[in-house]
């Protein structure tokens, strides 16, 4: 449409700046601590990375790889930063959540398709969740047979019935208990002059397990779902493009912080476990926190494991049915009677139940865990083409759409986490005929 | 198939039937048989070939150009941005001779060509209108249109109805084939619909109002809150751009406090503190005490004097105490006036009738003699005096009153013994600073009745 003139959407500074430089003013301070101490937007971004599928993949690479994942790690870190930025700058400039942003800018099929592959991984996500609870519960011997169903109903019926935000907070606390993994790092003594050479020398190896494990990393930290949310939570604060600074330092802050409880996990793991091949069982990745709880690590695993699998486990499907609802446009509230809003309800049940399901068939929790964000990681690269498609945008964001290098540096990640995922998908196609790597 | 002409074979319509029919619901277009029958989906032609009189291809439809703000009930359809080779070119209306699903036929075969230039009014329908939000008046509610219909009505084709319903999305996604078959069992009619475009606001100002922005007008302040709560932000301050500032207010004071506080800080410091000027007192000071200080104090900087000074005066009460919650807008009348001349204080006052259930009644010495329920000025006679009025029954026309750091609950107490609808608050002296309604303290006694967004779950 180029005979066409566009407005850009950027306004004013004045009130909004002045503010911004308020929030500015003691950042360290407000991000970490006074986050830590209020329960903030901060560290639930970062905790709602650090899920049930997080921890067993953190682990995962640990016990396989030792430190040999830890600069991959950087390079996510530095991706999701970078895609976290963008979300909240669309978020910011134009005021609308990232659903309603693919609808009026690409065609409906395109739309089907990002929400299609939303939906997919959310749902992949959510059976981890449910994998999560049952794996917490067998720790402590009680069958997940038992307990999957029953949190399913509970958390579907907390939602509905409008007490989950009481129930949040309890499963926040639980979920604390992984902040244990950067206590056991320091206590389980690792060899510092290696973490530190795998943490700065690029090392990658070519195994298949390795690409595996790579593109599960990618997915569970830059979840698609975590850009949604970004860019709907600063729309809902009423933040404008004044405030855009303080709302990126925020993003870029949070990001950091949960790659570094990553990095943690990974750490500790590797420390303790490291080298003894992939990840079998909760108990094994438990052995981490042994350093920081004696012999109560089990346990302390199980609680910190239900917590965030029970955060997570609500949030993941209503940030699915939030984006779907917003970009056909209908009621997208969590309202209280099921009819009000049945197809934001229904997606959200949907989603549920195939979660638990599926996390109740008779296999491997820990490889069910991994699997799911390898799923999660082939999806990431096609949502964030999309939210990249958006910031290139000179005509949605004016002055603030990506400038060149940004522009740049953004596509080459893109295209990096994508090939990422083809060889993935190449290398297991190729394995089906027998063909080895 | 139906097919639609736009030209003489529909003589016998009255051009100016789009605006026939005054009231809501009267004289729509959609509900004729021989509109919904003719009707063309314009997501349907979006890509659709053009011919010439020879039925030879020369392009295609890239999008239609509607004079979509104008005091017309329906918008007519001026011309097409149409795809010839490489260009893309704009092809007035007048040289349309019929659409039908998947075509459009041109009327000669020469081809007026030129590039688009956005006239007044003016708006690209697929770019800007579909897929985008806009308000069913009827229904009260934010949606998302999912195809346009079209319709020749006289000599025009024009814009008729909007499509939301699911079933037409996943048409959409369809193959081609069934994606232009309009389905119009679920049509809105385009007089219930209030649309929006990013360059609306930009507009000539003289632009004038359709029917629907008058009945935005007639709605229900909680309704057209809700309204604003569903919209996204340009959508939304195009919206309060539409009211005028005292419907806006009203509107404002039913939203959600998180959401007044999103939408005061997106919006223009003037224009949110104009808006903030035209709330009630008590509502205004529940908005201002839920912005950040910096923020509050540049809105309150901008408000008119008198409004500064009032909302001023009751931040600086205790929020849960009475004056924190007390609306000040009083009506007083004097002992020595008559029924009549107080009645006619009251009739200058129409604007706040919401807050006003009585009469504060003052003596000479400016002391509080009474609160003077508005039936008692009903049931005497306009020449009688004030004070022969409150001789007859003084004891239960004395005041009920709170003290100004009384809590909700004694607030409540003192209204329940006294029975009255309100109470007055007093300071110290004893004298009359404000007033609390019955419905500010169930307000504040009922746990939140909000509806919970997504992303303030984590919040």
């Amino acid at each position: 449409m180029n005979s066409t003139s566009e407005v850009p959407q950027t306004q004013r500074g004045g009130r909004r700046g002045r503010l911004a430089s308020v929030v500015r003013r003691s950042p360290w301070l407000r991000s970490t601590f006074v986050y830590a101490a209020a329960l903030g937007p901060g560290l639930i971004a970062a905790n709602a990375g650090n899920d049930a599928a997080g921890i067993a993949t953190y682990a995962s690479a640990g016990s396989e790889f030792t430190y040999q994942t830890l600069f991959f790690m950087v390079l996510v870190t530095i991706a999701l930063v970078t895609v976290q930025t963008m979300a909240v700058r669309l978020g910011a400039y134009t005021g609308k959540g990232i659903g309603a942003l693919i609808r009026e800018q690409f065609s409906l099929r395109l739309t089907a398709l990002a929400m299609l592959c939303l939906l997919t991984a959310n749902t992949g996500l959510v059976v981890a969740e449910f994998a999560g609870i049952g794996a917490a519960f067998e720790l402590v011997g009680i069958s997940r047979f038992w307990v999957v169903p029953i949190a399913a109903l509970a958390i579907w019926g907390m939602v509905l019935f409008g007490s989950y935000r009481y129930a949040e907070r309890v499963f926040l606390v639980l979920s604390l208990g992984f902040f244990a993994y950067p206590i056991a790092v320091v206590l389980v003594k690792p060899d510092w002059g290696q973490v530190a050479s795998s943490l700065l020398v690029p090392n990658f190896s070519a195994s298949s397990g390795f690409l595996l494990l790579g593109v599960a990393l990618i997915g569970t930290t830059v979840s698609p779902y975590m850009q949604f949310y970004a860019a709907a939570a600063v729309v809902d604060r009423g933040a404008g493009p004044g405030e855009y600074r303080a709302a990126r330092f925020d993003a870029a802050t949070g990001a950091i912080f949960a790659c570094v409880i990553a990095a943690c996990i990974i750490i500790a793991t590797g420390a303790t476990i490291g080298g003894s091949g992939p990840l079998e069982s909760a108990a094994e990745a438990a052995q981490a926190l042994r350093p920081v709880a004696g012999d109560g690590a089990q346990m302390l695993f199980a609680i910190g494991l239900l917590g965030a699998s029970a955060l997570a486990g609500a949030v993941v499907p209503l940030s699915s049915s939030y984006a779907i609802s917003e970009a056909i446009g209908v009621e997208r509230s969590v309202s209280r009677r099921f009819r009000e809003a049945p197809l934001f309800l229904g997606i959200f049940t949907v989603q549920i139940a195939v979660g638990a399901t599926i996390a109740l068939t008779p296999v491997n929790l820990i490889g069910l865990l991994i699997g799911t964000q390898v799923v999660q990681g082939l999806i990431t690269p096609i949502v964030l083409t999309f939210i990249l498609a958006l910031a290139n945008k000179k005509e949605l964001l004016g002055s603030a759409a990506n400038g060149p290098v940004f522009r740049i540096f953004a596509t080459l990640l893109v295209s990096g986490i994508s090939l990422m995922s083809v060889l993935l998908l190449l290398n297991t196609v190729l394995g089906f005929f027998g063909v080895a790597w | 198939m139906a097919s639609t002409t736009g030209g003489a074979a529909s003589a016998g319509e009255t051009p100016d039937v789009a605006r026939v029919g005054r009231g809501p619901g009267r004289g729509r277009l959609t509900l004729r048989r021989e509109v919904r029958a003719a009707i063309v989906s314009a997501a349907g032609l979006i890509g659709a070939p053009v011919v010439n009189q020879a039925g030879q291809r020369v392009g295609r439809v890239v999008d239609l150009v509607a004079r979509l703000h104008s005091a017309e009930r329906y918008p007519p359809i001026t011309g097409m941005l149409v795809r010839i080779g490489l260009r893309v070119s704009f092809l007035d209306a007048r040289s349309i001779a019929a659409i039908r699903h998947r075509r459009v036929m041109l009327r000669s075969a020469r081809l007026d060509l030129r590039d688009f230039r956005r006239r007044a009014g003016e708006v690209i329908l697929a770019k800007d209108v579909l897929d985008h939000q806009l308000i069913d008046t009827d229904g009260r509610q934010v949606l998302r249109a999912a195809d346009l219909y079209l319709a020749p009505v006289g000599p025009v084709i024009r814009l008729v109805g909007v499509d939301v319903s699911l079933g037409t999305l996943l048409r959409r996604l369809g193959p081609r084939m069934l994606r232009a078959r309009p389905t119009p069992d679920r049509v809105i009619d385009w007089d219930a619909v209030t649309p929006f475009s990013e360059d609306l606001t930009a507009g000539p100002s003289t632009v004038q109002l359709r029917d629907t922005d008058r009945a935005l007008r007639r709605m229900r302040p909680g309704d057209l809150a809700d309204l604003l709560e569903d919209l996204d932000r340009t959508e939304r301050q195009s919206l309060l751009d539409r009211l005028d500032p005292e419907t806006a207010a009203d509107a404002l004071e039913e939203m959600e406090p998180v959401e007044l506080e999103a939408l005061l800080r997106e919006a223009q410091p003037e224009r949110a503190a104009r808006l903030v000027a035209s709330m009630e007192p008590d509502e205004a000071v529940d908005a201002l005490r839920d912005l950040p200080g910096i923020e509050r104090d540049d809105l309150l900087e901008l408000m008119p004097e008198d409004a500064r000074s009032t909302l001023s005066r009751l931040l600086a009460y205790p929020e849960r105490e009475a004056g924190g919650f007390m609306t000040t807008v009083l009506a007083t009348g004097r002992v020595d006036e008559t029924v009549g001349q107080v009645r006619e204080t009251l009739r200058e006052r129409g604007e706040q009738r919401g807050e006003i259930d009585a009469v504060v009644i003052l003596d000479a010495d400016d002391a509080l003699v009474a609160d003077l329920p508005l039936w008692e000025l009903l049931a005497h006679s306009p020449d009688e005096s004030i004070e022969a009025l409150l001789g007859d029954a003084e004891h239960h026309l004395a005041p009920a009153t709170v003290d100004v750091t009384a809590t909700v609950d004694e607030v409540a107490q003192q209204l329940v013994r006294t029975r009255r609808p309100s109470v007055l608050v007093v300071d110290d002296d004893g004298s009359p600073i404000g007033r609390i309604l019955a419905d500010d303290v169930l307000d504040a006694l009922l746990p939140d009745r909000g509806r919970r967004r997504f992303p303030r779950l984590l919040q």
